[in-house]
Order: structure tokens, then sequence, then C-alpha cells
């Protein structure tokens, strides 16, 4: 039995410290490169950064029919909440003839993509049925057009509120954008 | 024969069951005169417009909803609305905000429904009621018109504004901004828009 214990020490010894260079190694690796180094590609991508941004009026395709309050109930919102991040000095708006002095200014459009009108009668006695959405591309460009940042966002109502919630829900996420981004 | 009939009137009087038959007559002449009266004093009730005159041409109307875009008002307030010589004007008890009427690009009006019982207080009464009831509430419903003005400030920044009035009113708003100078583009009113682009 003793004999046994002696001959089995040296393989268990090697199992442990074999593990234990493994795991060393493997958190070595994922431990982020120096600066200079070559190695993976950094995870988090960098901030971007602007004095102002001008945002433009929402701009729906020909072939989709979206109410002139929906539209600009998400216009209006979307300046709310994006002045809410205070993430920008000047919040100018569309045609705002200042923001043509502003060297890095960020550009926002905003092109709906998909748009389905819903009821509050329907959603509040059925629960399950009447939702309000919309779904809208937002693009982040600098002042010679090259896209910064690109996304596709939406806004729902589901159960209580008026169909114009949706687009609250909608300017909500593009805040939540900017502060993530900017 | 009158004589006859004159006897048998007292004879039906002598009975218990003619006694009855009698006032059932005299209480049934009674009941429909009443009737009557009250579908007469009913009828001009009935018959009458809504609160809101259907687009009367009336410059100021108390109660309207400024949903967004009133500068310095806080969206969803409850104010008053009014035609003034320079434009449209919105008066809430604190703050004013003034749309002349040379800034305005484009002027829409739409119809929808508003839930008779809503907003928080609203959504927790109805939430209250047991059995699911406050679903029956949520059927209640009254249309309503919404105002759309489009317009630009000094710096040519574009600007929306949406208002909620009583239903035919935002038609006349729109016809006296428009009388003033207003621009304002036809377009089609967008009732059902429920189809979705893939």
């Amino acid at each position: 039995m003793k004999s046994v214990t002696r001959s089995a020490f040296p393989s268990i010894f090697a199992i442990v410290a074999s593990g234990a260079a493994l795991l060393i190694a493997g958190s070595l690796l994922a431990q982020p490169s120096p600066a200079g180094k070559a190695g993976p590609a950094p995870q988090q991508t960098q901030k971007l950064s602007a004095s102002a941004i001008q945002i433009e009026r929402t701009d729906p395709p020909e072939d989709l029919l979206v109410p002139e309050d929906f539209r600009i109930s998400t216009y209006e919102n979307v300046i709310l909440q994006v002045e809410k991040t205070k993430k920008f000095q000047h919040v100018y708006r569309s045609g705002d003839r200042r923001a043509a002095d502003v060297p890095d200014l960020i550009i926002l459009r905003m092109v709906p993509q998909a748009y389905k009108a819903g009821s509050q009668k329907q959603r509040e006695v059925t629960t399950v049925s009447g939702g309000t959405s919309i779904k809208i591309k937002v693009t982040f460009t600098n002042r010679d057009g090259k896209v910064l940042l690109e996304k596709d966002l939406d806004g729902k109502v589901r159960f209580f509120g008026e169909n114009l919630r949706a687009t609250y829900d909608f300017a909500k996420n593009v805040a939540d954008v900017v502060n993530n981004n900017f | 024969m009158k004589t006859r009939s004159t006897q048998v009137s007292s004879e039906v009087l002598r009975t218990p069951g003619g006694i009855v038959r009698r006032s059932l007559r005299l209480a049934g002449v009674v009941v429909f005169a009443v009737a009557v009266v009250f579908a007469a004093a009913a009828s001009p009730v009935f018959s009458r417009q809504p609160a809101a005159p259907q687009a009367s041409p009336s410059s100021t109307i108390s109660g309207v909803q400024c949903v967004i875009g009133c500068e310095n008002i806080k969206p969803n307030s409850k104010g008053t609305i009014s035609v003034v010589p320079t434009g449209l004007r919105f008066a809430t008890d604190k703050d004013t905000a003034d749309i002349s009427t040379a800034s305005i690009q484009d002027i829409f009006v739409g119809n929808q429904s508003r839930q008779d019982v809503s907003g928080v207080g609203g959504t927790v009464v109805k939430a209250a009621i047991p059995y699911g009831g406050g679903r029956i509430v949520s059927l209640f419903s009254h249309k309503v018109q919404v105002l759309t003005v489009e317009y630009t400030d000094s710096y040519g920044g574009f600007h929306g504004v949406i208002y909620v009035l009583p239903e035919g009113q935002a038609t006349s708003f729109r016809d006296q901004l428009v009388a003033q100078g207003a621009k304002a583009s036809a377009h089609v009113d967008v009732a059902e828009p429920t189809q979705e682009k893939p």
C-alpha cells in the first residue's frame, strides 16, 4: 500500500502542475495585450465624441405610410431624450443654420422601416393584441457623410398607454445608444 | 240605449272586478301621459350635439392637450389654444407658446379616439376592478382630433407640435390659420395604417 502511494505521487503532481500551467496560460491569453504588442483585437470599441449633434427629421420611404403626428412625435421625443443625455454641448434641430459652423458635428438620421398602428382599446381589452410598434434605422454620420454608427431600433407599446408612447419608447432607445457610444 | 249603458256602467262599478279593471285602465292612461311628457322633454337632449360643437368657428378652446413640441411647456400639458392675429397660441397657467403664421410650414389634421378613463390614475382604477372588469371600462372612448403643426424657428430649425382637440375643432383651426396665410399642403389622412413593410 505504501509503495503504491509513493509511485502515484509523481503522476498526481504532474497532473496538478499541468492543470495549473494551463490555467495560467489561459488567463494570460485572456488579458488584453499591452499597447504596441500584437494580440487579439480589443473587445470594446472606442467611444465617439463630438460637441454637437444635429437631428434630422424622420423621412419614411414612399411605400410606408406613417402618420404625420407619429413622425413629429418621434422627432421631438428624440430631441428631448438626446438633450437629456447631456453628451453634447448643443443639440441642433433639422435645418438649424448654426450647425454649419460646428466642425465636429454629428448628424443623426432616422428612416422608418416598419410601422404598425395598433389600437389602445384593443390592447387594453384583449391584452394580447393591438400593440403599436415602429422600427427605425438610426444612422450617425459625420459632416462628410461617413457612417460612424448604424442601428435598427424599435419603439413599442404593448399593454397600456396611447399609441404615440411607442415614439417615446423609441427615443429612450436612441438615448441608450447615445449613452453607450458617446 | 243611454239608460242601458248607464245601467251597465253602474253595474260594473258595483262588482269588485269591474272596479279593478277600471282603475287599471285609468292607471295605464296616466302612465302613458307621463311617458309622453318625459319623451317630449328628453328628445331635445338626445338630439343635441356633443359638448364640443362640430366645426364651430370659435377661435379659443380650453382643455386642449399639447402632446409634445410646445416650447417651454411640458409634454401632455393641458391649456387653452387660440388663433390670434399673429398666429397660434397655446397657454397654460404658467407659460405661453406662440407660433407665428409666417413660420408655419404645414398643418395636418387627423382623427383618433381617446379612452374615457386613461392616464396613470385610470389605469390603476381599471386594474383594481375585480374579475377583469377594467376591460369593460376600456371599451368607452370618445373621438378627438389631432392637430399637427410644423414650423421653423428664427434659425431655420424645424419644429413640430401636436395638439389634441375635441372632435371637429382642429379643422376649424386649420382653416383659420390657412386664412391668415399659413401654409398647409393637401395630404391623405392615414386612418387605419396597419400595413407593415417587410
